[in-house]
């Protein structure tokens, strides 16, 4: 018994060295630069010093672009909670065909989503196909320009990430009894107290889910800004690309990699505080 | 008032359908269309843009090694989390929760972060970028998902099986190798296919390692960003078709898995 157990524990030690090696120890490098000045690899002595955190918040370029990020993520968020809130109750609820629904819906989460923010390309572009369906209909005169803003780039996150929402919160209105809510119906509630009392608590787990599994990747994103954006809207990745890319200034730039890494650890150990860990990957339903 | 209601949800849900839809339809309609330009009426019906994809050389190099690195990423991957979840959950692990919320980071953590720790690591250690430090990177993240899939199955794998058949004289590589692992067989080619969809569509991480070289994302990238061809359409209603054949593969293994359990379950 005891031999088995032994002998199967031997097995992880592969799997944990890759891991620790590709994954912790790069995370260890980015927080030794974070802290830093200048390269490791030139030799010099280190010295320990907070300046490239404290230059995030004292330089307005990057103080800017750093709120704008989380402003944008926290849109995407709201947005994608909104839209896809009524859909996932008819999953859950009011269809017998909600597996196979779920299945469709998540087929475009599988392609490429630069393939899916091309196709937004071409609908907001300036004689794209929004624009010329608005002319053709005379509903406005001149071309909207939307592409290269804040509301493409905005846009182009909600259609990419609103799937990662539709799935936790479905799951969580799966979960609720039915009974609950008759029985509040029962009990005299009008149908939207025991909607906001029952349904909509009882989904505020798959909500938050829904938020990670949204918040966190718009946070970090960096090729649908790059494509959609302008120069008023960009984020925390492009700027982290550009230290790396341009500048070659890895100090900062580790600093900022840091931030969003920290701040993405934290919201999920805020989540498995109040929820419980296993709830995020239960509720991903994979394919 | 009732059925009210239920419709409204009801034409919600097309509309909601029809939004997450409507953007990759019109894509596909473009590589068929004869204009330049994206613009309606569509302008008559041609093959052009398939072949001219298929004389670009950069795009099918790029083809080529988004396979040979989702290939040998998805196998690699699959290898360590197959032994990496045996390990952990039939060890006799006290608390493998504590590593497991370790082993959930890559996962959760935005793929960015992830791309440029690999870079500064490899940088510092002076290796070249390219493709095996993309497929090294791609390892690391898809060993947490392939992980997260066949734990999920692992429960239904109690640990007095491969203890009778050690019991009745089997040794202990045969108890992994003929008794538990084809229990885990299917998760293990669903972990796998995981892994391979996601390297083969992985961008960001791909972005930042693969140095001069190019893989199929990296070159669709390069197309969105220096203006844009009906070419670029043609690709993505391949890749469209390409990824929908491995989603109905996962589907199918699902679905033989369920039967197994079942069949299981009955005896």
């Amino acid at each position: 018994m005891s031999i088995i157990l032994k002998k199967n524990k031997n097995l992880v030690y592969p799997g944990l060295t890759w891991f620790f090696i590709f994954f912790m120890l790069p995370l260890t490098i980015i927080l030794v630069y974070s802290i830093t000045e200048r390269s490791l690899t030139n030799g010099e002595p280190l010295k320990l010093t907070f300046e490239n955190f404290i230059q995030i918040f004292q330089r307005k370029h990057y103080l800017v672009i750093f709120l704008r990020s989380l402003k944008i993520s926290f849109f995407t968020t709201i947005i994608s909670i909104v839209f896809s809130y009524p859909a996932a109750y008819f999953l859950a609820k009011r269809t017998r065909f909600d597996k196979i629904l779920i299945v469709v819906l998540m087929v475009p989460f599988w392609i490429n989503y630069l393939i899916r923010t091309f196709a937004w390309k071409l609908i907001l572009s300036e004689n794209g196909i929004l624009n010329q369906m608005l002319m053709g209909l005379h509903i406005i005169d001149e071309p909207l320009r939307i592409m290269y803003t804040q509301t493409s780039v905005l846009l182009g996150l909600v259609y990419t990430y609103t799937p990662m929402m539709v799935l936790p919160l479905y799951a969580s209105l799966l979960r609720i009894d039915n009974s609950l809510i008759e029985a509040s119906l029962d009990l005299g509630a009008s149908r939207a107290r025991a909607f906001f009392d029952i349904t909509f608590k009882l989904s505020l787990t798959g909500i938050f889910a829904g938020t990670l599994l949204v918040f966190i990747p718009a946070l970090g994103s960096f090729a649908i800004p790059a494509i959609l954006g302008g120069t008023d809207s960009v984020m925390i990745g492009n700027m982290i690309e550009n230290q790396f890319n341009m500048v070659g200034n890895w100090n900062i730039g580790s600093a900022f990699t840091l931030s969003l890494a920290v701040l993405s650890i934290v919201l999920v150990l805020f989540y498995s505080k109040i929820f419980g860990l296993e709830s995020i990957y239960k509720n991903r339903g994979t394919v | 008032m009732k059925r009210d209601r239920i419709s409204v949800l009801k034409i919600y849900t097309i509309l909601f359908f029809l939004y997450i839809f409507i953007p990759l339809i019109l894509i596909f309609i473009f590589a068929w269309n004869k204009g330049e330009g994206y613009v309606f009426p569509l302008q008559g019906f041609t093959w052009n843009w398939f072949i001219e994809f298929f004389r670009d050389g950069l795009a099918k190099k790029s083809i080529g090694n988004s396979i040979i690195i989702a290939l040998s990423s998805a196998t690699v991957s699959t290898i360590l989390a197959t032994l990496l979840s045996i390990g952990l959950l039939k060890g006799g692990f006290k608390r493998p929760q504590l590593f497991l919320s370790f082993l959930i980071l890559p996962v959760l953590m935005p793929s960015l972060t992830i791309g440029i720790s690999t870079l500064v690591f490899f940088r510092t250690v002076n290796m070249p970028l390219g493709i095996p430090i993309v497929i090294i990177a791609h390892v690391s993240i898809s060993m947490s998902y392939v992980f997260l899939i066949i734990m999920g199955r692992m429960e239904s794998l109690p640990l007095s099986l491969q203890e009778a058949s050690i019991d009745l004289g089997a040794s202990w590589l045969s108890s992994i190798k003929d008794v538990v692992f084809p229990i885990l067989l299917p998760a293990v080619i669903a972990g796998w296919l995981f892994a391979f969809m996601i390297s083969w569509n992985e961008f960001i991480i791909t972005y930042f390692l693969i140095g001069t070289n190019t893989t199929l994302p990296i070159y669709i990238f390069s197309q969105l960003r220096f203006g844009i061809s009906p070419k670029v359409n043609v690709i993505s209603l391949l890749v469209t078709i390409f990824t929908l054949a491995i989603i109905f593969m996962l589907v199918l293994i699902r679905n033989v898995y369920k039967k197994i359990i079942l069949e299981q379950n009955s005896v």
